[in-house]
């Protein structure tokens, strides 16, 4: 990933972030002004870095915000609450592409479409749709998937490509039409329209139309884009999506079925066929025998020159048998059309044509959707032509005359059905009266009479043609507004120009800070080393001025590395503030799905703590959050009834406490009755009856941590699985920390975190046992006693002994690491005994002998000794040697 | 250059970036009857090309480009 994408990334964040907590402060103050400039600026800040990278589909759902936010700060739409829930939607979706980006550096096609639907959703708030919205319906390929016959752009192509274009649509290979008309400017984006439309793969057939605006040449202006590039492509959908996805609102696209190829065409001043071979040709289609059939046809076709009409009509007649046996009605409607010599209208054939082959069958399916108007369109302009054709030269004579007229009666019989109209006796009533007088009348009279009818129908369509027009009206509008746009752009860079300010702080890899501390680590170690130095001169060598100076220089060096020490610790302190930003949104979006009404305080966001410290806190404090809205706090109906503000209060609450960071997490809610927790700690095997009779109040309440715990019967998507609070005591201790929680019934419950401040540097006791030194983090270490063996009583086989008035139960740590050796004992014959706090309980472990309490910086195990739980970690003493640290809580 | 202008005989060779669009569209005011040799274009920018679609030059050698060629004589016809 290179730097400035990195970068993108990392600011995208915060920008997100920013953005969000804005909307949550405008929630509460939707009138400020300074709050909504601030939101806007970064929106539009997000939006122009987005643009830097490959990102349409991230920059179209930006720029969308980002004029909806610009029409909010202008007053011309006024701030909502569903505004704000677009807006962060859209910016959770930019979240995702973030995240997609971060692991593969790009983002899926499959996004296209979400944004296109959240950009549109983005712009409907806006209140007068702009151009794009209607474009981007287009684009969509749900709509496109619905092939209307309407829509089908009306094709030239020679025989041989259609042939070619039909057989790959019957095959099953979607066959589209592109058309792609750049905006006029587009070369002034770095455009080449051309090359783009060159990136489309297997394209058959292609044209380039130039609409030249100048007269003259020497008016002509080559760099405004005149052309448009239309194509047929049997490239794959996604590819075509992908190719297209930064001009989605310029180009077209359509899927075209493979009855739309069958185009006869060739010389128009033809002769229409013999009226016999048609009939005879109708009869063998009839019956099915398609060897006579085809004999037929390619005798005619021997006899008919080439180029002809009907030659045409004739050889896709055999390309219909041949790819498509069943589809009787088109080949049918085919051979008709050899009497008017007018290609048949597929759109009313494929009504009717029964489900034949995959491709057919989707291209019928998809027209019974087509909704009743453009059928009733279509229906017009056949119903029009028919009318030119039978008024055309009226009196003709012969089999001429005769051939048209059945023709006509057949099309308008078609017509009539597709419409779903029953004009059969009459149709063939007036056919017999126009034979008879041998004029068109009859049928035209007809024609005129069911198109009346069915007008009532269509006056519908008519309507919506007219908002259709009236709608192109207002695209063009907006197309005038152009030139304000560009002064409201122009106006937004100064804005930036004035809001760039020296920044003060520097962003710095976590790594870099990591490796820092690490050296200042070995630092501290290495100068430990010197008073071991000063020793040796002193006593090995003898000289004692040299002690005394390396001494003095140890001092000067010891100060700075302290200091150093310090500094680095501090660069790696982080305010809470990083994790409770999280929560406005998060309590929000909560409480509105529960239904509750909840009021969020944060107290002490500056208090800061190490990063990892404050990293750790991020989950269990979400879950923490999360139960208690979900099991704390109660709906605004039971907490009237209950006396309370209907709406809850939820505190959170971060501070210092000399080394320590405490969190609370207070609510006014419910509190948790002890009695229930006993029940259900019982129920699932927690406790045993007779705990169950006894535990207190309290010690009850903290059951709530005990694995596998969870009041909840109905696991919810927030909580109840069981595995809530016993992940977020482990998670806490895992950073050396404890938790704690109060409740009060009905009153509330106060949850409390307690954390290091720093997790850099332990102090430890040195224990000596078996000859060997171990380190036992202090936190953990109660005092240390010298006990007698004669206090020393064994009940039940284990060692204990009355320390202060209680039973302490005492372990030998040789027995602990296996070793098979007794403990030693001082002279008086005393243990040494080292008293620890394990999970709230005091234990004495049997030690040889107390060394000195030293500040390591604690290495975790890695690798294989990873798996050790019992220890903790190693670290470097000054003398160079390595000092083992035991975790007396998994050891016990 | 991507365009070699001869007495009257536009070389085409490599890639026609946008930047030349101009400078076609003026050599050929002062030259109506200019032809074009596109043996060595591989592309022509769509600025260009909707010069040449404008004039209608006559091409004295196609492009060895399959593709490109298609394309002109879909256009230049």
């Amino acid at each position: 990933m290179n730097n400035l994408l990195e970068q993108f990334l990392s600011e995208g964040r915060d920008f997100l972030q920013g953005i969000a907590e804005k909307l949550m402060q405008l929630e509460n103050n939707p009138n400020s002004t300074p709050l909504m400039t601030e939101l806007f600026r970064f929106v539009h800040t997000l939006k122009g870095n987005s643009g830097l990278f490959d990102f349409p589909e991230m920059t179209r759902v930006l720029h969308a915000s980002e004029d909806l936010m610009d029409a909010v700060r202008n007053g011309r739409v006024n701030y909502s609450q569903e505004l704000a829930d677009q807006l962060l939607e859209a910016m959770d979706f930019v979240g995702i592409l973030m995240d997609e980006i971060e692991v593969t550096e790009k983002i899926g096609t499959k996004h296209a479409i979400p944004a296109a639907e959240l950009a549109k959703a983005l712009r409907a708030l806006l209140g007068n749709p702009e151009s794009e919205t209607a474009v981007i319906e287009d684009i969509s390929p749900k709509n496109n998937a619905v092939i209307s016959w309407a829509d089908l752009p009306s094709l030239k192509l020679p025989e041989s490509i259609a042939e070619k274009l039909y057989r790959y649509a019957i095959d099953g290979d979607a066959v589209f039409w592109l058309e792609y008309k750049p905006e006029s400017d587009s070369f002034f984006k770095g455009e080449d329209p051309f090359f783009l439309m060159r990136q489309v793969r297997d394209t058959l057939w292609r044209k380039v139309v130039f609409n030249n605006v100048a007269q003259t040449l020497e008016e002509m202006d080559a760099y405004s884009c005149q052309l448009a590039f239309q194509l047929l492509t049997i490239a794959p959908e996604e590819e075509l999506d992908d190719l297209l996805r930064y001009v989605p609102d310029e180009t077209k696209r359509i899927e075209i079925p493979a009855l739309a190829f069958v185009k006869p065409q060739g010389n128009e001043d033809d002769h229409p066929i013999d009226v016999e071979f048609i009939n005879n040709a109708l009869i063998l289609l009839d019956v099915g025998d398609f060897d006579a059939l085809t004999h037929a046809i390619n005798t005619m076709l021997e006899l008919s020159a080439s180029e002809l009409w009907s030659s045409s009509a004739l050889r896709w007649v055999l390309r219909l048998i041949e790819s498509e046996p069943d589809n009787k009605i088109a080949q049918q409607a085919l051979l008709e059309s050899l009497q008017t010599l007018i290609a048949p209208d597929w759109s009313e054939i494929a009504q009717t044509i029964p489900s034949t082959n995959t491709t057919t069958n989707s291209s019928t399916s998809v027209n019974s959707q087509v909704p009743d108007d453009s059928l009733l369109l279509g229906f017009h302009e056949v119903m029009n032509t028919q009318r030119e054709i039978l008024s055309l030269s009226p009196h003709l004579s012969g089999a001429w005359s005769e051939g048209r007229l059945k023709a006509v009666a057949a099309t308008l019989l078609g017509c009539y059905r597709a419409v779903n109209h029953d004009y059969e006796s009459e149709t063939d009533a007036a056919l017999q009266l126009a034979l008879a007088e041998n004029s068109p009348a009859p049928l035209l009279a007809l024609l005129e009479s069911s198109l009346a009818d069915i007008s009532k129908l269509s006056e519908t369509p008519k309507l919506e043609q007219a908002e259709l027009v009236a709608e192109s009206a207002v695209q063009d509008a907006n197309f005038g507004r152009r030139a304000e746009d560009v002064t409201a752009v122009a106006g937004r860079r100064s804005e930036d120009a004035t809001a760039v300010t020296p920044n003060k702080t520097l962003k710095v890899d976590q790594e870099k800070v990591d490796r820092l501390m690490n050296l200042i680590g070995e630092m501290v170690v290495a100068k430990n080393a010197l008073p071991y130095l000063a020793n040796r001169a002193e006593t090995v060598f003898g000289v004692r001025e040299l002690a005394r100076e390396i001494k003095s220089q140890y001092a000067v060096i010891n100060r700075v590395a302290e200091e150093m020490q310090d500094t680095i610790m501090q660069v790696r302190m982080m305010p809470v503030s990083f994790i409770f930003q999280r929560f406005p949104r998060m309590v929000r979006d909560i409480s509105r799905k529960l239904g509750k009404e909840v009021e969020l305080v944060l107290e002490g966001e500056s208090t800061e703590a190490d990063k990892n410290i404050v990293e750790a806190l991020s989950d269990p404090l979400i879950h923490i959050v999360r139960n208690s809205l979900d099991h704390g706090l109660e709906s605004p109906e039971i907490r009237r009834t209950a006396g309370k503000n209907a709406m809850g209060k939820l505190l959170i609450r971060a501070s210092q406490e000399s080394d320590r960071v405490l969190i609370e997490i207070i609510d006014d809610g419910k509190g948790i009755d002890p009695d229930v927790i006993k029940n259900k700690a019982y129920e699932k095997g927690l406790i045993d009856e007779a705990t169950l009779e006894r535990i207190s109040d309290q010690d009850a309440v903290n059951l709530v941590f005990a694995a596998g715990f969870s009041t909840a019967d109905v696991i919810s998507d927030l909580s109840g699985r069981g595995v809530g609070m016993d992940v977020v005591r482990s998670a806490v201790e895992k950073v050396n920390g404890t938790v704690g929680i109060e409740s009060v019934v009905g009153k509330g419950t106060r949850l409390y975190l307690s954390l290091p401040l720093s997790m850099a540097v332990t102090n430890v006791i040195i224990i000596e046992s078996d000859g060997q030194i171990f380190g036992v983090p202090m936190d953990l270490v109660v005092e240390t006693v010298r006990v007698k063996r004669s206090q020393i009583r064994t009940i039940k086989q284990k060692q204990t002994t009355v320390l202060r008035g209680r039973i302490v139960p005492l372990l030998s740590l040789n027995d602990l690491l296996a070793r098979n050796v007794e403990p030693l004992t001082n002279e008086d014959d005393e243990f040494a005994t080292l008293i620890v706090r394990v999970h709230g309980e005091h234990v004495g472990i049997l030690v040889d002998n107390f060394r000195e309490t030293v500040d390591i910086i604690l290495k975790p195990m890695t690798g294989i000794l990873g798996g050790m739980s019992g220890y903790s970690g190693a670290a470097l003493l000054g003398d160079g040697s390595v000092l083992i640290v035991l975790n007396p809580r998994e050891l016990i | 250059m991507a365009i070699e202008y001869k007495k009257n005989l536009a070389v085409f060779s490599d890639f026609v970036g946008v930047e030349e669009a101009e400078a076609l569209l003026e050599w050929f005011l002062k030259n109506p009857k200019g032809k074009i040799n596109l043996s060595d274009c591989v592309h022509i920018h769509a600025s260009s090309l909707q010069v040449l679609m404008a004039i209608k030059p006559i091409i004295s050698v196609e492009s060895k480009d399959e593709d490109l060629k298609l394309w002109l004589n879909t256009v230049l016809e």
